[in-house]
């Protein structure tokens, strides 16, 4: 009970702090608490027509970050990170291993990392408070700086800082993907679960080795904020593909970009899905630039346009 | 009041005027709200104003309640109360009272006025639909785009394509789409400046 009590009086002293918190300084404490905190968060994922149950565990075993995310819908799809270690468990494929500083898929990692990387292309602002999960939240707009990317709001749980509901938003203010924490636990010893996943032996990180080097494409054009992140050559799962390949971001939007000989019947020049993830194309002589990511078509477009050989 | 009156007061609230022209300020009712307003404009220059200022609105909300008839009108002002049926009625003007009782009140805990307001409306949205399954009222509402099998594309040009050409699209898109997927999760490590060669990973879903 004593221990309650201390912890309500050390918790009220930043709570005056916090009535003049600039947004940035809100995001900075979310990316610390999501690195640094012991929790267990219930969520769902929401897209256009899907609803994903998730639960997501984080702590620090031996001064190391142990994370599993798993969902509980469905076909077991688990996830583990050790470290800068990630192995993907699903059912229908080997476990397999990648480097990784986060557990790709559910609450992007830029919000682990620091935010001050996503100020060439967002503004942040204080929004309103409203209830999330049983817990008092702080709304934080991620605003684009212009119409190339979406937006984002991101409610924090004003104890923890932890977040509790994430929305992408498109460029005229529709939903397109929510992420909403149903129940946040804070806890006090690492659990179990993570213990268990430290001491686990995973199937090792995946040989990086083996890649050709692309060819060393430049883009004529770029929305503000993004920049190339990996160029390579390789082949495209399922079809076997040849392809360049470049990836660029912006921290929040991954782009992927392909080029590739042209198919048979030509790929539609735009198409965009509910859930916001958008492709087009551009038909280059028997070549095709493809690109795919989060961001409206028009981007993609203009980006698969302004691509060339250096 | 015209210029010259203004210039008059503004010069009395400075105290440049004698005790006589004072006196004649203090006599003059019409003068005394320009004088309060220079007083405040002056101490707001100065950065002397107190943290929260009462801007004096409770005189007009007095006076609005005095004019508010003692019953309610059948119709109260809020718009939800039309066409709904009569247990939501009693709720909605359970509010009402109260917003008029408590009129000065309800500058500061506007908020919660709205938050409650707004309950209200929820309820009655979901009395009035009643809908079977709630749980699918809470998705969001997402335009009517394209499904993420990606048919758009290729149910357009299904005139000119033949069904091979057709499925040889889709399949290229989603190889597309699931490389990009599976890209995702082999960029994100820190400082990762090369990549994996892709056809020996498992098929990310």
């Amino acid at each position: 009970m004593r221990l309650i009590l201390l912890a309500i009086l050390a918790m009220s002293f930043p709570a005056i702090a916090r009535e003049d918190m600039p947004a940035k300084a809100w995001l900075e404490n979310m990316s610390q608490a999501l690195r640094e905190q012991e929790f267990k968060i219930s969520l769902i994922q929401l897209q256009a027509d899907h609803i994903r149950p998730l639960v997501y565990i984080h702590g620090k075993v031996n001064d190391e970050e142990v994370a599993f995310l798993e969902h509980l819908n469905g076909p077991p799809k688990n996830a583990v990170r050790v470290g800068n270690t990630v192995t993907f468990i699903e059912h229908d494929q080997p476990a397999y291993s990648v480097h990784s500083s986060r557990i790709q898929g559910v609450i992007p990692a830029a919000l682990a990392d620091d935010v001050s990387k996503l100020e060439q292309g967002y503004q942040f602002v204080l929004g309103g408070r409203s209830r999330i999960a049983g817990r008092p939240g702080q709304l934080v707009r991620i605003i684009p700086t212009d119409t190339n990317r979406y937006g984002y709001q991101v409610w924090l749980d004003m104890d923890t800082y932890l977040p509790l509901r994430f929305d992408m938003i498109s460029v005229d203010k529709q939903l397109l993907e929510q992420l909403l924490v149903v129940e946040l636990i804070v806890l006090d010893e690492v659990p179990a679960i993570l213990k268990e996943a430290y001491k686990q032996e995973w199937p090792a990180v995946m040989s990086q080795s083996d890649r050709d080097s692309g060819e060393d494409w430049q883009f004529s054009w770029l929305p503000a904020g993004f920049k190339v992140l990996i160029k390579d050559q390789h082949r495209l799962i399922g079809s076997k593909e040849a392809v360049e390949y470049i990836a660029i971001s912006d921290g929040l939007a991954n782009i992927s970009v392909y080029v590739a000989k042209a198919g048979e019947a030509p790929l539609p020049e735009e198409l965009v899905t509910r859930n916001g993830l958008s492709l087009a194309t551009e038909r280059v002589g028997n070549a095709e630039v493809v690109a795919v990511g989060k961001v409206p078509a028009e981007t993609l477009s203009r980006i698969a346009k302004s691509i060339m050989l250096q | 009041m015209d210029k010259l009156g203004q210039e008059w007061v503004s010069a009395a609230v400075d105290g440049e005027v004698d005790e006589h022209t004072l006196a004649e300020l203090a006599a003059d009712a019409d003068s005394h709200e320009q004088w309060r307003d220079y007083h405040l404009i002056g101490d707001a220059m100065r950065g002397e104003l107190p943290k929260t200022m009462s801007l004096d609105l409770s005189a007009s909300i007095m006076a609005a309640i005095e004019q508010e008839p003692a019953m309610l009108p059948p119709q109260p002002v809020v718009e939800v109360v039309e066409d709904i049926n009569e247990p939501v009625v009693k709720k909605t003007s359970n509010v009402i009272p109260l917003f008029k009782q408590f009129g000065q009140y309800a500058i500061a805990a506007s908020v919660a006025l709205v938050a409650v307001i707004g309950v209200q409306n929820y309820n009655q949205e979901t009395l009035v639909e009643s809908s079977p399954l709630p749980v699918l009222n809470t998705r969001p509402l997402i335009g009517s785009a394209s499904p993420v099998s990606l048919q758009t594309g290729a149910v357009q040009q299904n005139q000119s394509y033949t069904n091979d050409q057709v499925a040889d699209q889709r399949r290229r898109i989603n190889a597309y789409i699931q490389d990009h997927m599976l890209q995702q999760r082999l960029n994100n490590g820190v400082n990762i400046d090369d990549n994996s060669e892709v056809d020996t990973t498992p098929v990310a879903q």
